[in-house]
């Protein structure tokens, strides 16, 4: 038993860098339209990938195709709440939403940030006026520069939310010992009464 | 090798469901007192096993070592394999709860195949021959659950023979790695504790 014991124990050590084999599937607001990216938990990106988007009600509000890096582009017409369902075959399906008030938010963009940046201008001194002069065209440079930036980020933290550390896989183990053990106690309790 | 959520139809859930109680009555029926040790400490390899990634190509696939837990606890390996999957859907998120029932029987249903085609085999042999036919009874194991989960997505939609090609062609290095696995562990047992097999194997039935 020991040297069973001593084997488990070396294939256990063995495995440290553990992911687990999920789709990733994300959507975020990105100026007008949609933004999201499909992949796998282990960092591979799905590319090619059809998606399609439904309503609440299972109306189809049309569809995307991924490109070579697993990322989409969705423009919305209606503020409704929009499901995205993707399909990478072998199994592997995944199912991500926006809530109505981000679609909203993303049709009515234009109208709100005009808005803003009317009402902040005389407020502020320096930093405003150079937030006024900026033309649409570059406010829509700087954010798309902004999420260019933080896209790796983004998947990193996707990434490392799926990583399984050494102690959840310890902890794994000892719920099975723990189970197993419980078993034997009953089983063995039975035994002693019959 | 795990199926998600919400990829099978109702009908092919509620199914594979039914037939994995089954399996587990007749498992936990068969779970003797001698034998809970060893289907705890197979039931935690099989749980450590599947977080062995292997590369290959574009995606990665993991060993299973149903074949080794199937050969060594016959029908018991349908709870073992339970626990070990029910964990994994709870730390890891592998699978998930209603399909729980599809994915026990797709991984413990082959290994209770292998036992009762090549358990007898192995028994029988030397311990060389024995590590070969149980080497065999692991890709076995594997290969029939890859043809398992093709054949679940075959009932809900999607093409047999693509849907299978591609997850039995994508396990071919796991099947060989899991031939070489079971039967060097057949074959250390049998070597240190011949008595594993028949102490496990020989309760009243």
């Amino acid at each position: 038993m020991i040297r069973a014991m001593l084997l488990i124990l070396t294939l256990a050590a063995l495995p440290l860098p553990a992911m687990a084999h999920k789709v990733i599937f994300a959507v975020f607001k990105s100026g007008e339209t949609i933004e999201g990216e499909l992949g796998f938990s282990n960092g591979d990106m799905a590319p090619n990938a059809r998606i399609e988007v439904f309503s609440d009600t299972d109306e189809v509000l049309g569809e995307a195709v991924t490109d070579a890096d697993g990322f989409f582009l969705f423009t919305p017409t209606q503020p409704v709440r929009h499901v995205f369902k993707a399909n990478l075959g072998a199994g592997h399906i995944a199912e991500t939403d926006m809530s109505a008030e981000d679609v909203a938010d993303i049709l009515g963009v234009a109208a709100i940030a005009s808005e803003t940046s009317a009402a902040a201008a005389p407020v502020t001194t320096n930093t405003g006026t150079v937030v006024a002069s900026l033309s649409p065209e570059e406010r829509l440079a700087i954010a798309e520069a902004v999420r260019d930036e933080i896209r790796p980020l983004r998947r990193e933290i996707a990434a490392y939310r799926e990583k399984n550390d050494l102690q959840t896989v310890l902890g794994g183990i000892g719920y099975i010992m723990g189970l197993f053990g419980l078993y034997f106690y009953i089983a063995a309790r039975r035994r002693m009464q019959g | 090798m795990h199926i998600v959520d919400g990829a099978l139809s109702n009908p092919v859930v509620i199914a594979g469901t039914v037939l994995a109680v089954g399996g587990m009555a007749m498992g936990l029926k068969k779970l003797t007192l001698e034998r809970i040790p060893a289907t705890g400490i197979l039931a935690a390899s099989f749980f450590v096993a599947s977080l062995i990634h292997v590369p290959i190509g574009p995606s990665s696939v993991h060993l299973i070592l149903n074949g080794l837990a199937g050969l060594i606890l016959g029908w018991a390996a349908f709870p073992a394999l339970f626990v070990g999957l029910l964990l994994q859907a709870v730390f890891f998120g592998f699978g998930g709860f209603t399909v729980l029932g599809v994915n026990t029987l797709n991984i413990a249903g082959p290994a209770v195949l292998a036992w009762l085609i090549f358990g007898p085999m192995v028994e029988r042999s030397s311990p060389r021959n024995g590590a070969i036919w149980a080497g065999i009874g692991g890709a076995f194991a594997t290969a029939t659950t890859t043809l398992g989960v093709a054949f679940s997505l075959m009932l809900t939609g999607d093409e047999f023979i693509p849907a299978a090609k591609l997850v039995f062609f994508a396990h071919i290095p796991i099947m060989v790695i899991e031939a070489l696995l079971t039967g060097a562990a057949v074959y250390l047992v049998r070597k240190v504790r011949p008595d594993l097999f028949t102490a496990v194997k020989e309760p009243a039935e």
